[in-house]
């Protein structure tokens, strides 16, 4: 490897990684400083202190949040990864329609989730078509309220929804660098379908693994339209606590969540990465 | 710390103190023209932009008016409230912005600082008709109220008779009992359902609600009215929105929701619910609302938009709003005898409790009645 | 033999998955977008009462559509290249260089996901007021898109570059390769599915964002999400929406497909023959 000059690296990282930290660091620095009262939106400051976060910290309401965003946002990673895997490696020799399905898989990714949403919450409506075919086969005798469930059902359904084509779309490109020759060689030493897929495709795709289920990790943490639409009504998640806040002039709360925010979706993907990393380093044992 | 770190903190923070601060110089000054330069220097300008998040279709026909008689185009942008409030909080920076007249709900104006995002309105004529401050929010001299509407029950006449509503807690709860899940509310993202859960912690609480003062025992007050909703939690839903209310009364999935007339007027022309469903005022009371206009410091076209604010809060446009919209007009001598609902049912109208007591009952609302669930 | 029947029978779930997947949806978006206002499509009727093209209509007589629509198909396709034309130096060094710093790196690269949402609406946005980007609306528009859907564009062309075989590579410099034909040959085909799925995330994330487009553009410049958040908002009319939907849905298929056909996301495999 030929040695580089020591500004070659910063010079690549500068127009991605350098305009993020420059632009959305100042805002990130922004949101920070409002969540400690050293900034205020609303003009008038009154300087820094940890009120705001021992305040915000002390409700009940903040904490179940957290735990609840958590839930959406890792079940929701877990939940689309999962899925995509599966087809990923299936779509991954091309065979007559292999495009066609490809392309049909991929169709959610063209559909705003607002509009996801709405067309969700109308087919599981009470007097809905799922209901009303449900009662027509029988196996309910009347209707049942779907919408708003207490287990958040609905959330995971329409994150799993948007969110699988994309995980499909980056495990896809993964999947496909994997010779024909390591499966073909594990199958020969008598390795099964669950061993081939830990012991060789999931070390060699860790790196799309990684990409996929953190970004939708992030995304589904931070939801707020789903959760708005579809979601239960005795939760509320980090998003909709925020903009409540917000909307009654608690800028200084709103940020504090906000930031939470932030502070979670980093560690949590740091977290995520570390695991996946783990699991694709596995030795299996026995 | 260093020379550098501090150079750099120092020029981060001045540029967040821009922020703050905003621009204290406006586009032009109004100060000391006299009405009718004001309207010759809107005519100068030609167009006003009026930020306005519903019925802009509607809307947009019904300044027609304005256009012919001063010659200024009114530009209604399509938009929602939320992303309207985020750009005037975002624009508030600017020397000069994109909005000439925003148009909010008068309870969103009671949460921020009138006088840092907003000009004072004393160009306009002298008009005592002109309302400023409604159901127990004021909007001084910034705020001016154009649409009046009030908040109540939607029922579904094909399963209620009209002669067995619901008028006080009690018979709410003889009807939750009765019907099990056929009432729901909403506690965010609209009024209609905090109108109708505080009305009835209202009730129960025994408090004034035009006190402001959130000390604890007012809050330990409201615990009998916590209590009659967990008594019945499995007997209402608790719904995502005002529109949600209305829909599902519609698709026959409830069949009483709290609502706003206007907002149930709205979506029955626009065929969006079935026309036969109606509304009611409860005699335990439920509240009047409206949205107002105000215009933002850095507005381009002041003058333009003193005008239009001068029309749109004059009798004869409250009284064509009142016709067109059946809205409660908005000026002492408008007429108001298209409004949706009865005026004996009006006397049933009550104003929403007075700041901060009013956020700490709606955070011990979802503390204790919601998340319990 | 118990391959094809295993193909069968997975072909045969994957259509009623298919149908529950996207002909339900896709299917009730149109029934929506044909309501006529006369009557109300309330749940419990399988097809709505009253049928007629008037939405559509009346949609596409709306002037701000037509003006929506060109902005929204200059805006995206314009923030997907330039997102890929500055995720790609970066992306080349989180996926090939082995930097002290380059998993914090990687991770750093998510901020603006993390970013939540109302600061983006209000600090980001003044932000770009301040720097004076709002006089070039469109041009700000552009570049808030393309910063924001780094995240996507970065960490997708990371993984690509990382398939990238260092003995392709090799091989091209030692047949006296110049530099472009060294990346036409060694690491174009690694790179094409990531391109192509780059250039699909971002064109969806910037055709999707609703918050900076309004906030920047209004009122001279009105996006498509400008218009489906105004149909889905208070005025609540889901007809509206689903019009807006479907309008949207045909371009976008078109331009996947098109997509996927010039870069054709072939197998890297096949360009490296059996060798590991």
């Amino acid at each position: 490897m030929t040695s580089r000059p020591w500004f070659v690296v910063p010079l690549l990282l500068a127009p991605g990684l350098g305009l993020i930290l420059l632009l959305i660091g100042s805002v990130v620095y922004i949101a920070i400083a409002q969540s400690f009262g050293g900034f205020n939106i609303t003009g008038t400051t009154e300087g820094y202190s940890l009120a705001f976060w021992q305040d915000t910290l002390d409700r009940r309401v903040y904490w179940r949040a957290v735990r609840y965003s958590l839930q959406v946002g890792v079940v929701s990673a877990l939940l689309s990864v999962a899925l995509a895997y599966p087809l990923a490696l299936w779509l991954r020799k091309p065979f007559p329609g292999a495009a066609f399905i490809g392309a049909i898989l991929k169709a959610p990714l063209l559909v705003h989730g607002l509009v996801a949403a709405f067309l969700y919450v109308n087919v599981i409506a009470y007097h809905g078509i799922f209901n009303q075919f449900m009662q027509a086969i029988g196996i309910w005798a009347e209707p049942r309220r779907l919408q708003n469930d207490p287990g958040a059902i609905g959330v995971y359904i329409l994150q799993a929804w948007k969110n699988m084509p994309f995980a499909l779309l980056l495990l896809t490109g993964s999947v496909q660098s994997i010779s024909d020759d390591v499966l073909d060689a594990a199958r020969d030493l008598g390795a099964r379908a669950w061993a081939r897929f830990w012991r060789v495709v999931l070390p060699l795709t860790t790196s799309g693994l990684q990409a996929a289920a953190v970004i939708i990790f992030i995304g589904a943490l931070a939801d707020f339209s789903f959760q708005v639409i579809a979601g239960p009504t005795n939760r509320m998640s980090m998003s909709q606590l925020m903009v409540f806040f917000k909307d009654r002039g608690d800028w200084h709360e709103a940020a504090v969540v906000g930031v939470t925010l932030m502070i979670l979706a980093i560690a949590g993907a740091a977290v995520l990465t570390a695991f996946l990393q783990l699991l694709g380093r596995r030795r299996w044992r026995g | 710390m260093n020379l550098v770190q501090n150079r750099v903190i120092r020029f981060l923070i001045l540029s967040l103190a821009t922020l703050t601060i905003g621009s204290a110089a406006l586009a032009q000054s109004l100060d000391g023209m006299t009405w009718d330069e004001i309207v010759a220097q809107a005519k100068v300008e030609g167009e006003v932009t009026w930020y306005v998040w519903y019925l802009q279709d509607d809307l947009r026909r019904a300044v027609q008016a304005f256009e012919d008689e001063y010659g200024i185009d009114v530009i209604i942008p399509e938009g929602t409230n939320a992303g309207n409030a985020d750009k005037l909080f975002a624009e508030a920076s600017r020397a000069v912005g994109d909005i000439d007249v925003f148009a909010w709900g008068f309870d969103s104006f009671a949460n921020v600082d009138l006088g840092t995002l907003f000009q004072p309105l004393s160009m306009l004529p002298a008009d005592d008709g002109r309302v400023s401050e409604i159901t127990g929010i004021d909007g001084g001299d910034y705020a001016l109220a154009f649409w009046g509407n009030q908040s109540g029950i939607v029922y579904d006449p094909e399963s209620v008779d009209a002669a067995n509503l619901p008028q006080t807690p009690e018979e709410f709860a003889s009807f939750w009992q009765a019907n099990p899940g056929k009432f729901g509310f909403n506690y965010e993202n609209g009024g209609s359902g905090p109108s109708f859960y505080q009305n009835v912690l209202r009730i129960f609480s025994g408090l004034d609600f035009s006190d402001g003062s959130d000390a604890a025992e007012r809050i330990a007050a409201l615990e009998s009215g916590f209590d009659f909703f967990n008594e019945y939690a499995d007997l209402y839903v608790i719904t995502g929105s005002n529109a949600d209310n209305i829909i599902r009364v519609s698709d026959r999935e409830l069949w009483l929701a709290p609502a706003w007339e206007d907002h149930l007027a709205g979506l029955q022309k626009r065929g969006e619910v079935r026309s036969d469903l109606a509304f009611y005022i409860p005699e335990m009371g439920m509240n009047g609302g409206g949205n107002g206009v105000a215009m933002p410091q850095n507005a381009p076209r002041p003058a333009a938009a003193a005008v239009f604010i001068d029309w749109l809060t004059s009798a004869e446009t409250q009284t064509m709003f009142n016709r067109d919209f059946g809205t409660a007009p908005m000026h002492a001598e408008a007429d108001d005898s298209f409004a949706l609902v009865p005026m004996s049912q009006r006397a049933f109208q009550q104003a929403w409790a007075a700041q901060p007591f009013q956020g700490a009952m709606i955070e011990a609302f979802i503390d204790n009645v919601i998340l319990e669930r | 033999m118990q391959g094809r029947w295993l193909d069968r029978v997975l072909l045969m779930a994957l259509l009623i998955v298919c149908t529950i997947w996207l002909v339900v949806p896709f299917g009730m978006a149109i029934l929506w977008s044909l309501v006529d206002p006369s009557e109300p499509w309330t749940a419990d009727r399988l097809l709505p009462p009253a049928m007629s093209f008037y939405r559509w209509t009346d949609m596409w007589e709306n002037s701000s559509l037509k003006q929506a629509l060109t902005t929204s198909y200059l805006l995206a396709p314009l923030a997907a290249l330039t997102s890929l034309t500055l995720a790609m130096p970066t992306a080349y060094a989180l996926g090939r260089i082995n930097f002290r710093g380059r998993e914090l790196a990687k991770l750093a690269v998510l901020l603006p996901l993390v970013v939540p949402g109302f600061v983006t609406a209000i600090f980001f946005t003044a932000l770009l007021f301040q720097l004076g980007l709002h006089h070039f609306r469109f041009a700000a528009i552009l570049f808030a898109h393309a910063v924001l859907a780094l995240p996507y564009s970065i960490r997708i062309l990371t993984v690509s570059f990382e398939q990238v075989r260092q003995d392709h590579i090799d091989a091209a410099r030692d047949l006296g390769a110049g530099w472009l034909a060294r990346f036409r040959v060694a690491f174009l085909p690694a790179l094409r599915p990531g391109i192509f799925a780059s250039l699909l995330i971002v064109f969806i994330q910037s055709i999707e964002e609703f918050a900076i487009a309004f906030v920047v553009g209004s009122p001279d410049i009105v996006t498509i999400p400008t218009l489906l958040f105004s149909a889905l908002g208070q005025d609540y009319v889901r007809p509206n929406a689903a019009v807006l939907s479907l309008i949207l849905v045909v371009p976008n298929v078109m331009l996947m497909l098109i997509l996927e056909r010039l870069l054709r996301s072939a197998n890297p495999t096949l360009a490296s023959g059996k060798v590991l």
